[in-house]
């Protein structure tokens, strides 16, 4: 049996598949600050049998939360003499442009910790200057004295050679056994000094913190009798061993969220479905990603903490693309000063909540907006809703300053909480040359089966899926994930220069790391499947076209092919080529797959070819067409090969999907829901 | 065709949609840009505008471009009238006439069409690594007219009804030392250009011509009631401020710049009248300039929502004499025009600072700090060109420490080179990349620190120029703070030598182990320095950033070689 279990804000999912196929899923409570508990109180909730577990998939927030809180341990820096400031100017960019009172984002470890060594290369890897140990022992020394708790070893141009961070690392822990160290070549194999050593701080800051969680879970489980492999998912839609995840911690800051943009590519993949865009509102944000021909993308462009406004941490760890803005169902509605309406994105969070809840909110969210035009019900609340309430506070705070009727201000707020998930949505595909006409849509999360049916419209997807396991999804996806390592290795080297033994070498050196760190695991090597990215850039660009390159040995031709392609990509994303540049590689991206045995899902049982009966009717509040007379029907009473118009509304207590008029819908075999979009029940 | 009044949230809906426009513009150049100004400086503007050439929305990059993105298409405006057809491109960089900064700074500019009806303009503007002129790089610091600074496109058609005009084309690349660099920019330019008016396009299809008009228009008077509503609740009052400019590069200087701003129930208005004339050097700065950056103190001080329009602007009235160094006269030159324009929103942030503290803090580093630097790479042999402004330190304000380390007033969302990256790219070795804690700026709250960059020549033959302004007359400190201090650098040569400081520098001939260090000043503090908390100056001299003597010399904590307290000797 798998097992994965997924610790949220709120609630901890479990998600378990038996050897037949089977699905089932359980929940419960969120157990800050011993999060363990919560796992362990889901699993014994759902009384599986532990010894009947094979693998166990965990995601976690601990470690985002460890970072966001401040709550690592006390770090200091070594690195090149001359640079100990790099953590501390950053790039020097002050995002909000007229805000002559910007402050920039601390640096994590304060400059008296921050200290520096003899020890140079060049830009080549050859060494300028050899390590002075003597200046590293003092260093230790005081670093004793003052208690420090973890050690970042950061030398310039380690990505091109490690040697002299290794020495570092391998001579700390020698004087210093008990210290967690980490090396930034450990983390990172790219340029950029400022991004690959705040990474290596980050990492080190919470490096103490996951071990002693991952420990204490891991003790608990096999108390229990959890004698199956444990992995934890991580920031790349993939999962690493609970080992790993000790040593990398900060490849799981992502750890929840891309579990559901993975599980839309699997699920897509099962329903023959290559293009997907993944769609996730949750309370606080939406979050995107596109997914092509059932490839989930992953870049080391991650920021934890940006804004448009503020500059934010980055951190150099491969991270599933995903675009997240500030609009959830807590998405709070405002005016401006100058009296234009926003949405988000500031929550009302889970406490007070929207007004609907009852606990003390008093700003009108998404979530009131959909109760006000009928697209929720009451009824599906924990508490009872004061309905006039959540009338009272849009009628003030929206509908009188803009002169309009409740409806039309809660319409009013969907229509621009709409409006900016759109521009996410367009973000990641029209703007970077896909047209969505291709894509399929698989939406989930509390609000995303509910805003879904409209956006697919305007953006021309002809159907969208509510996928049968939505409100845990992302513990559904982790369920579904392969082992995975991403590895990105800087190096530069010309097209028309280029030597394809020397190219076949590197790639041979990333894929033997990467194999060798599975065959630690005890992973068989027939299970490992290799997928490389070259980042190819016209020379003197900064910015790369990531392209899938082929596997195997490279000749001239293959670098021909590539070339070609890579034309090919620019002009899609970005509407022109340059025919006689030269081009450059600047970056090999190596994927590693450990792939996993996974039964097919089952099919449910499709005897029963009963019409869907809708429960009852109520009205809905509609964009141009005003109150609608709406069928609704209760999800846990549908059946496979169930059809039904909209509009209409499926629901059940975790959410509710919206199907608009001239829009059809299905359930599928599995107990997906398909809507089809502008007509025409498909096939 | 009569459409239907749009609604309040329509209109927020296709303004969003307009906003969103010019950022697309904004990362489309970024992104096919091949010249470090652009992608890592982000030395660039990208714009929609009525068709009047009112600006609707920007992507911007730094603060410096906000106002001339509408000057260069009123230009296009008032000199092709109705003339403009579908897919015209107008080029144009003449600084007096529309073009506003510099030569280097090179704008397009596309009319955008919707049923035969001219509906828009999108523009950008960027800063191109070369345009030609006698310096490597275009600009230069001590030319003594335009004509030294490079090529000047005086608004005139790149494309014709789509078609490029290669003879213009041509006359570029055989005009600019590396060609390939400035035809990516430009194209890069027109993939922007035509990315918004598609984009455009398709808001007015989706919800008509009428309802994209009223939203333009509901955008610029929603600006300047915003901006209106600011100005009322701000002290009415006169308020003065001088400062002078160091030099003007070729050995003149210094050059005494004043303001006086008025402040009414509805009006702001900014008279440098009596500042100095326009100088030999090409320090000027053009009318254009001097709006962008007053442009960018008054968005401090009004806009919080950040959504900048021309609506925003119209309380606003700029003031100064024609043919002064705030509006220089064809053919003053003005390749580092920012030393004069920066100088003129400073002024203005100085004269009201101490009124609205909770908006503006003590002075900062001012300068664009650029940095020039040409030779040969040690590996490839091929020639190299270093141009990138520099960071620097921030001013203190009444609740917090100037920030350390940043990119000036002028430049924004602005990226520093990385030293592994820069260390490939260029025939240099970084020595050094770190804070310049020389203590000046003291306070109850401290100015930041600026930095000290440097190189070391790894071959023979290079040159290096030098842009730092605020060299003699440095950042200002607020209510008692001291003043923080000056940018500068030293040249240590291979053989022992060092030479400098210096401010401003042209062309200084480097050798293969010769060092330039680079320094940058601290920003001014606030508030006396006896009023900082006492564990703040401890931490501060654990942390290196004051030395144990200035504790005791200037915050009157005294302090042993613990840094355990010994007593204080502070005024109360």
């Amino acid at each position: 049996m798998r097992v994965a279990t997924d610790v949220g804000g709120t609630f901890t999912d479990l998600v378990y598949m038996t050897d037949e196929g089977q699905i089932g899923f359980e929940k419960s409570s969120t157990t800050p600050p011993n999060f363990e508990q919560g796992v362990l109180d889901v699993l014994e909730k759902s009384q599986i049998a532990y010894g009947d577990i094979e693998t166990f998939i965990h995601g976690t927030t601990v470690i985002i939360n460890a970072l966001t809180e401040r709550k690592g341990v006390k770090t200091g820096l070594i690195t090149t003499k001359g640079f100990r400031d790099v953590l501390e100017i950053g790039r020097g960019n002050r995002p909000d442009l007229f805000n002559v009172r910007y402050q920039k984002p601390k640096p994590i470890i304060p400059r008296s910790l921050r200290r520096e060594v003899s020890a140079r290369l060049n830009y080549k890897g050859e060494v300028l200057q050899r390590l002075k140990k003597n200046e590293l022992e003092a260093i230790i020394k005081d670093f004793r004295e003052a208690q420090v708790e973890a050690v970042a070893v950061v030398f310039l141009h380690s990505y091109k050679n490690p040697d002299h961070e290794k020495e570092a690392a391998d001579l700390i822990k020698q004087l210093w056994p008990e210290i967690s160290v980490t090396a930034s070549h450990e983390i990172v194999q790219e340029w950029r000094e400022y991004e690959r050593t705040n990474t290596t701080a980050m990492n080190s800051f919470i490096k103490p913190i996951a071990a002693s969680y991952v420990d204490k879970l891991d003790k608990s489980l096999s108390q229990r009798g959890v004698k199956g492999q444990k992995y934890i998912m991580q920031s790349n839609g993939g999962t690493a061993p609970f080992s790993l995840a000790k040593d990398a911690p900060i490849n799981m800051v992502e750890s929840g969220p891309v579990a559901g943009v993975f599980g839309a590519a699997m699920l897509g993949s099962i329903l023959s479905e290559e293009n997907i865009i993944a769609f996730d509102v949750g309370g606080t944000t939406a979050k995107c990603s596109l997914i092509e021909q059932g490839n989930v993308k992953v870049s080391t462009d991650y920021y934890i903490e940006k804004t448009e406004k503020w500059a934010g941490y980055p951190l150099k760890v491969p991270v599933v693309d995903i675009v997240e803005i500030g609009n959830g169902g807590g998405s709070i509605a405002w005016l401006e000063t100058s009296g234009s309406i926003r949405v988000g994105p500031h929550s009302a969070g889970a406490v007070p909540g929207p007004v609907a809840y009852g606990s003390g909110g008093t700003e009108p969210t998404i979530t009131d907006a959909n109760l006000v035009t009928g697209r929720l019900s009451p009824n599906n609340f924990e508490h009872p809703v004061d309905m006039v309430k959540v009338q009272d506070v849009i009628r003030e705070k929206i509908a009188e300053p803009f002169g309009v009727t409740v409806e039309e201000a809660a319409l009013g707020i969907i229509r621009v909480a709409n409006s900016n998930m759109l521009n996410a949505l367009k973000l990641i595909s029209v703007r970077k040359g896909y047209d969505p006409r291709d894509f399929t849509m698989v939406a989930f999360g509390g609000g995303g089966p509910l805003h879904s049916s409209f956006l697919a419209g305007e953006l021309g997807i002809r159907k969208v899926i509510i996928p049968a396991a939505s409100a845990v999804f992302s513990a559904w996806g982790m369920l579904m994930t392969d082992l995975r390592q991403d590895t990105i290795q800087t190096y530069i080297q010309r097209f028309d220069t280029a030597d394809p033994g020397r190219l076949n070498k590197e790639w041979s050196i990333l894929e033997k790391q990467a194999m060798d760190r599975y065959k630690e695991d005890g992973l068989n090597e027939q299970k490992v499947v290799f997928a490389r990215y070259a980042d190819i850039r016209y020379i003197g660009q900064e910015h790369a076209v990531k392209v899938p390159v082929p596997g195997g040995i490279w000749e001239t031709d293959t670098l021909n092919l590539i070339n070609e392609s890579f034309h090919d990509l620019h002009e899609k994303t970005y509407t022109f080529r340059l025919q006689d540049t030269g081009i450059e590689f600047v970056g090999l991206h190596l994927t590693a797959f450990g792939r996993v045995n996974r039964p097919p899902l089952k099919q449910l049982d499709s005897s029963n070819k009963k019409a869907a009966e809708a429960g009852c009717t109520r009205d809905v509040f509609f964009e141009e067409r005003g109150w609608l007379e709406t069928k609704v029907y209760k999800r846990s009473e549908l059946n496979p090969d169930m059809r039904m118009d909209g509009p209409a509304i499926i629901e059940d207590r975790m959410s509710s999907v919206l199907v608009y008029p001239n829009q059809h819908l299905k359930v599928d075999l599995y107990g997906n829901l398909i809507i089809f979009i502008g007509g025409g029940l498909g096939a | 065709m009569l459409e239907k009044q749009p609604d309040a949230f329509t209109l927020e809906i296709v303004k969003d949609s307009l906003v969103s426009i010019s950022e697309e513009m904004f990362h489309t150049l970024g992104k096919t840009s091949m010249s470090p100004i652009i992608y890592e400086v982000l030395d660039y503007a990208t714009g929609i505008t009525d068709p009047q050439g009112y600006l609707l929305t920007q992507g911007n990059g730094v603060a410096g471009f906000i106002g001339m993105v509408s000057s260069m298409v009123q230009e296009t405006v008032k000199k092709y009238g109705c003339s403009l057809l579908p897919g015209d491109i107008v080029i144009i960089n003449d600084p007096y006439n529309g073009g506003g900064s510099h030569l280097s700074d090179v704008g397009l500019v596309a009319p955008i069409f919707f049923d035969g009806e001219l509906v828009g303009f999108s523009a950008s503007k960027a800063h191109w690594t070369e345009v030609g002129g006698k310096d490597s790089g275009s600009f230069t610091n001590d030319s003594t007219d335009i004509y030294q600074e490079g090529l000047q496109f005086p608004c005139i058609k790149l494309f014709n009804e789509g078609v490029i005009n290669q003879a213009l084309l041509e006359m570029i690349q055989a005009n600019v030392r590396f060609p390939d660099l400035s035809v990516s920019d430009m194209w890069a330019q027109v993939a922007s250009l035509r990315i918004g008016e598609k984009r455009f396009q398709e808001v007015c299809v989706k919800y008509g011509k009428q309802t994209v008009q009223e939203t333009s228009k509901y955008i610029l008077n929603q600006g300047e009631k915003v901006s209106k509503k600011v100005v009322q609740s701000l002290p009415n009052g006169e308020y003065f401020a001088e400062d002078f400019i160091d030099t003007d590069g070729i050995g003149h200087g210094p050059f005494k710049v004043r303001v006086k701003v008025t402040i009414s129930d509805d009006r702001f208005v900014c008279d440098f009248r009596g500042s100095h004339p326009q100088v030999p050097g090409p320090v000027n700065c053009s009318y254009t300039t001097l709006v962008s950056d007053v442009r960018t103190v008054f968005l401090a001080i009004t806009n919080e929502d950040h959504h900048i329009n021309d609506g925003v602007f119209r309380p606003l009235e700029i003031i100064t004499d024609p043919g002064s160094i705030f509006s220089c006269e064809r053919p003053a030159p003005m390749s580092i025009y920012w030393e004069s324009g920066s100088m003129g929103g400073d002024l203005v942030w100085k004269a009201l600072a101490s009124v609205l503290p909770e908006k503006l803090g003590a002075g900062h580093f001012l300068s664009v700090c650029s940095v020039t630097l040409s030779g040969k790479h040690p590996d490839t042999l091929e020639p190299f060109l270093i141009v990138e402004p520099s960071v620097g330190g921030w001013g203190a304000s009444n609740n917090e420490d100037g920030t350390r380390g940043q990119f000036c007033i002028g430049d924004g969302e602005t990226y520093n080179m990385p030293v592994e990256i820069a260390e490939a790219r260029y025939g240099i070795l970084v020595d050094e990349y770190s804070l310049h804690t020389d203590g000046a700026g003291a306070g109850e709250f401290i100015g930041g620190a600026g930095v000290v960059r440097s190189y070391q020549a790894l071959t023979d033959g290079q040159s290096l120029s030098v842009s730092f302004g605020r060299h003699d007359h440095v950042p200002w400190g607020l209510s008692g703070g001291h003043n923080g201090s000056g940018n500068h650098f030293f040249i240590e040569k291979q053989n022992g030598e060092t030479d400098g400081p210096y401010g401003v520098y042209a062309r200084y001939p480097l050798n293969k182990g010769d060092k330039v260090k680079l320094i940058t000043g601290t920003g001014g503090g606030y508030g006396s320095p006896h009023d900082r908390d006492i564990g703040l100056v401890i931490e501060d001299v654990k942390n290196g950033y004051i030395t144990i003597r200035q504790a005791e010399d200037i915050y009157g904590v005294l302090l042993d070689d613990h840094l355990n307290l010994k007593g204080l000797a502070r005024q109360s």
